[in-house]
């Protein structure tokens, strides 16, 4: 598996075999507090990066997840239609949400680094 | 106070129903004012309560009304005697506080404002009473709603027992210098934790309480917030209350709104500002407040509808530009567990 890349809006990323896994940062799970309920994406939608596809609901409010970047919306992570609650427990593991077929591989290699995203953190 | 301590909204919503948890809810206005014939009769104007018949150590749940019979805010007054001399104690909202002072201080020009040098905590939750009975003076016959002066450190408190979850609780009005010791002594006992603003609203909008800014503002009267139940049927007749015309012919007339509880069906939340359609997608209603209830473990919501739906019909609510079906449920969603009795006038 490739070094695990993050965006601005919280997403990890990481691919295998041009086979892209995503989920929210640990982060971003922490600063959502208790998640109850994700809609996730439709298997088969193909998706432009920064489109909205799926939606997370927490205790505290609902926020949009985009597609890091293109492709094709291949499998879902269907544990978490009855616990979405993986992705406080593991966000950046079990709670992975989506995995996508890319069809550009530079724009992961834009996305930040493990490092990188640290930083942009403090910022 | 933060949205939410370490441990997260559910898990203090969860420990307060089923042991206890403690609010720090400082921020909240406390005033005292004194128990004077002239004072009262011109706080009567604003206040729908008969303020001279008040029982000692009691507390009441009130309002400020505006001229139309709008809720400037909603407040829990208390007679209560301090250092041999008697006094209205009124708890009222932060975010009024501008609004709701200039009303008292035109009233009473010596009110004092107490929460500068008082903090203000709830504890609440079923074992409140074996949390805090160990650490200050409660008598056994102590019931909801009412109110007495303790000790601790040797500074007096007011304790109240009341609260915001539908609980069995306390409130504790103490000295900013003992607030600390309080609070370390109050979390000695290991199933009590500090609990923060996201679990105070998941478990009032449970116990359907309202909260002001959401089921209640300047437009909407006491009646129409289903409320009339805390108006002194008696002030409605006098003139000297604000608005005390359009509330006589409120109770007597059909309302054009009536307040609701409504659960999801699917696992969307339901949020404040959300809009309500019948079946035949025309617009019925908005929600004022919604959260997830982990007590059912499905979303709640309270909002208003127009009187003249059939609340035998579907309901949807408009959820991220889809329409999904709501249920009706009556308010509380979970049962009120006070100890209550009394009166409200000697």
């Amino acid at each position: 598996m490739s070094e695990k890349k993050y965006t601005k809006d919280h997403e990890w990323v990481s691919i295998e075999n041009e086979i892209a896994t995503i989920g929210i940062s640990n982060h971003a799970q922490e600063s959502l507090g208790d998640i109850v309920f994700i809609e996730l994406p439709s298997v088969g939608n193909s998706v432009k990066a920064k489109d909205e596809i799926c939606v997370i609901e927490s205790v505290k409010a609902a926020s949009d997840i985009y597609a890091p970047i293109d492709g094709e919306i291949i499998e879902v992570n269907n544990n978490l239609e009855n616990d979405a609650a993986i992705i406080n427990q593991d966000a950046e593991n079990e709670g992975w949400i989506f995995k996508m077929k890319i069809s550009d591989s530079n724009q992961y290699s834009e996305l930040m680094s493990e490092d990188e995203y640290k930083q942009f953190l403090e910022q | 106070m933060p949205i939410n301590y370490k441990t997260g909204i559910i898990n203090e919503h969860k420990n307060v129903r089923n042991h206890s948890g403690i609010f720090d809810v400082s921020h909240m206005g406390q005033i005292l004012i004194e128990n004077n014939e002239s004072y009262l009769h011109k706080l009567e104007k604003y206040i729908p309560l008969q303020l001279k018949k008040l029982i000692k150590n009691r507390s009441h749940y009130s309002f400020l009304l505006n001229k139309d019979g709008g809720v400037i805010d909603d407040l829990i007054i208390s007679n209560i005697d301090i250092k041999d001399k008697s006094y209205l104690y009124i708890v009222y909202n932060a975010s009024r506080k501008k609004e709701d002072e200039e009303i008292f201080i035109s009233c009473a020009p010596n009110a004092e404002k107490i929460y500068k040098k008082n903090c203000l905590f709830a504890i609440q939750g079923p074992d409140s009473i074996n949390v805090l009975k160990n650490i200050i003076d409660i008598p056994n016959n102590m019931k909801f709603f009412d109110i007495l002066i303790s000790k601790y450190d040797n500074n007096e408190i007011i304790v109240s027992r009341s609260g915001y979850t539908g609980e069995d609780g306390f409130e504790l009005s103490i000295p900013n210098e003992s607030a600390e010791n309080l609070i370390t002594h109050l979390l000695k006992n290991e199933n009590t934790m500090l609990c923060g603003l996201g679990s105070r609203d998941s478990l009032r909008l449970e116990a359907g309480l309202s909260l002001y800014g959401h089921e209640l503002n300047e437009k909407i009267t006491p009646i129409e917030a289903g409320l009339s139940w805390a108006l002194d049927k008696e002030r409605l007749e006098d003139e000297n209350l604000n608005g005390n015309e359009v509330l006589s012919d409120q109770l007597k007339n059909t309302l054009s709104n009536k307040k609701i509880g409504l659960i999801s069906t699917s696992k969307s939340m339901l949020r404040d500002g959300m809009t309500l359609f019948d079946n035949n997608k025309n617009e019925i209603g908005k929600i004022t407040s919604g959260c997830f209830s982990p007590n059912l473990n499905k979303s709640i919501a309270i909002g208003y509808i127009i009187s003249e739906f059939n609340t035998g019909n579907p309901i949807f609510c408009e959820i991220r530009k889809k329409l999904e079906l709501v249920k009706i449920n009556n308010l509380p969603f979970v049962k009120k567990n006070y100890k209550k009795n009394g009166s409200i006038y000697e």
